[in-house]
């Protein structure tokens, strides 16, 4: 069962939503967020991502309440940038999760039974791996208990954004999704209902960002045999201003998804994190 | 469909809340009621089937012996007859009949049936007068229930006394 409660960490903030989960789409019935003070948080696959706890737990029963949260399970939204991510091709009879762990390990920069890995099937046998220091998501964890959360589950933003962003793909086309999160932009080119390439890299949001990322998405278009991205779709923080600077360039591109529901600006697109909600 | 990735470094405390667990305990105990009614109905069900076969097959039993022994000549037809009219032409309903017959000052003093092909009856009777024999007499055999009536030894004298042989027929309804 899905949580009907999503409530995501990132630098610039904490932020929850309430989804109303029927037959159609899902909606938004109640939407929160509260900033956080630079540095408060910082997304790293590390050092601990919680450096001024208080502030954390401050802002997280704020969320709480304005949504209101109750006793309510709440699947915790870790943002990009926690997590090493891998694509891979995972041989036919064989655990994903295990073989995500057999490969993984070798190359991971902390001892392997520090990590949590769990991944995020992409059609036709590949899947998104992700694996995260064990201390890391200890620190998330105990902001919410502390702040009176009950925790359901926990999932990265870039994992449930390109699993809502992969049930809306585009037929016929060659299409290169952008997350954006504050630390962090995931890109995955996707065509024939499977992910071909999937990129991560530390995000710069320094002047010409936009010129950046959309070489970035041509790399990654290329990557997957193409010459260009028959559509650039974008969600995450700043993804409307990039929408719009790709498009003024003639470059095909769209916002990912459009929720509806209370106090939902821009159809939500720039909101990764709700993707976990929605997947 | 695959399960949600679940990044936890702890087993969840709990998936559902206190009303999610309290449905669902009402659900299994529903369930398990109605899987017990079921049960119990399906039972009663098959001993019922159970029973009406038994006499289904008690009765094919029946008619088939019954077949079979009319089938056949000799003796055996003949105790397939006599079960049937045993069945037909029981002492008591033949001696309803008789009584019916009767005129005031007649009686019946012994009563014979032997089942056979057919029933037979032997009647010993005791008459005041002659005349009301004479009229019991015609009464049998003027009755549908009764055919070949015959009249035997006679003793007029006094109280009139007199044997009469006569068929019965059982199966005239």
């Amino acid at each position: 069962m899905r949580s009907r409660y999503v409530v995501a960490f990132d630098a610039s903030g904490v932020a929850g939503a309430a989804l109303a989960r029927g037959l159609g789409a899902p909606r938004v019935r109640a939407l929160a967020h509260v900033g956080l003070a630079p540095g408060a948080l910082w997304p790293s696959p590390f050092e601990a991502n919680v450096r001024r706890p208080e502030e954390v737990k401050d802002a997280l029963r704020e969320v709480a309440r304005a949504l209101p949260l109750g006793d309510a399970g709440v699947c915790l939204v870790l943002p990009d940038g926690v997590a090493r991510l891998v694509d891979l091709d995972v041989p036919a009879d064989t655990s994903a999760a295990a073989f995500a762990r057999y490969r993984m390990a070798p190359a991971l920069p902390y001892p392997p039974e520090e990590a949590v890995i769990d991944v995020l099937p992409l059609g036709r046998g590949r899947v998104l791996a992700a694996a995260v220091r064990r201390s890391v998501l200890e620190g998330y964890e105990a902001a919410a208990a502390e702040a009176g959360l009950a925790q359901d589950r926990v999932d990265l933003a870039p994992l449930g954004a390109l699993a809502a962003l992969g049930r809306r793909e585009p037929a016929g086309l060659l299409t290169v999704d952008l997350v954006l999160g504050d630390a962090a932009v995931s890109l995955a080119a996707r065509a024939g209902g499977t992910v071909r390439v999937f990129r991560n890299r530390r995000r710069d949001r320094s002047a010409g960002e936009g010129r950046r990322l959309r070489a970035e998405a041509e790399r990654t278009a290329a990557l997957a045999g193409e010459a260009a991205a028959g559509c650039i779709r974008v969600v995450g923080a700043g993804a409307l201003a990039l929408v719009r600077e790709l498009q003024a360039a003639g470059v095909p591109a769209e916002a990912g998804w459009r929720v509806q529901g209370e106090g939902v600006a821009a159809g939500g697109a720039e909101l990764a994190w709700l993707g976990s909600a929605m997947a | 469909m695959s399960p949600p990735r679940d990044f936890s470094t702890r087993p969840r405390p709990g998936r559902f809340s206190r009303a999610q667990r309290a449905l669902l305990l009402g659900g299994t105990a529903a369930f398990l009621l109605a899987a017990w009614t079921v049960g119990d109905d399906w039972g009663e069900l098959r001993a019922a089937r159970a029973r009406l076969a038994q006499a289904r097959a008690e009765a094919e039993a029946v008619r088939t012996r019954v077949r079979e022994l009319q089938g056949r000549g000799g003796p055996e037809q003949t105790l397939a007859r006599q079960a049937v009219l045993t069945a037909d032409a029981a002492p008591p309903r033949v001696l309803a009949e008789l009584a019916q017959l009767l005129p005031g000052d007649v009686r019946l003093e012994a009563v014979s049936l032997s089942y056979g092909e057919q029933v037979e009856v032997e009647l010993r009777v005791a008459a005041r007068h002659p005349g009301s024999f004479d009229l019991f007499l015609d009464r049998l055999q003027r009755s549908p229930a009764f055919a070949e009536a015959l009249p035997g030894d006679e003793d007029r004298r006094g109280d009139m006394r007199a044997t009469i042989r006569a068929r019965y027929r059982a199966s005239r309804s």
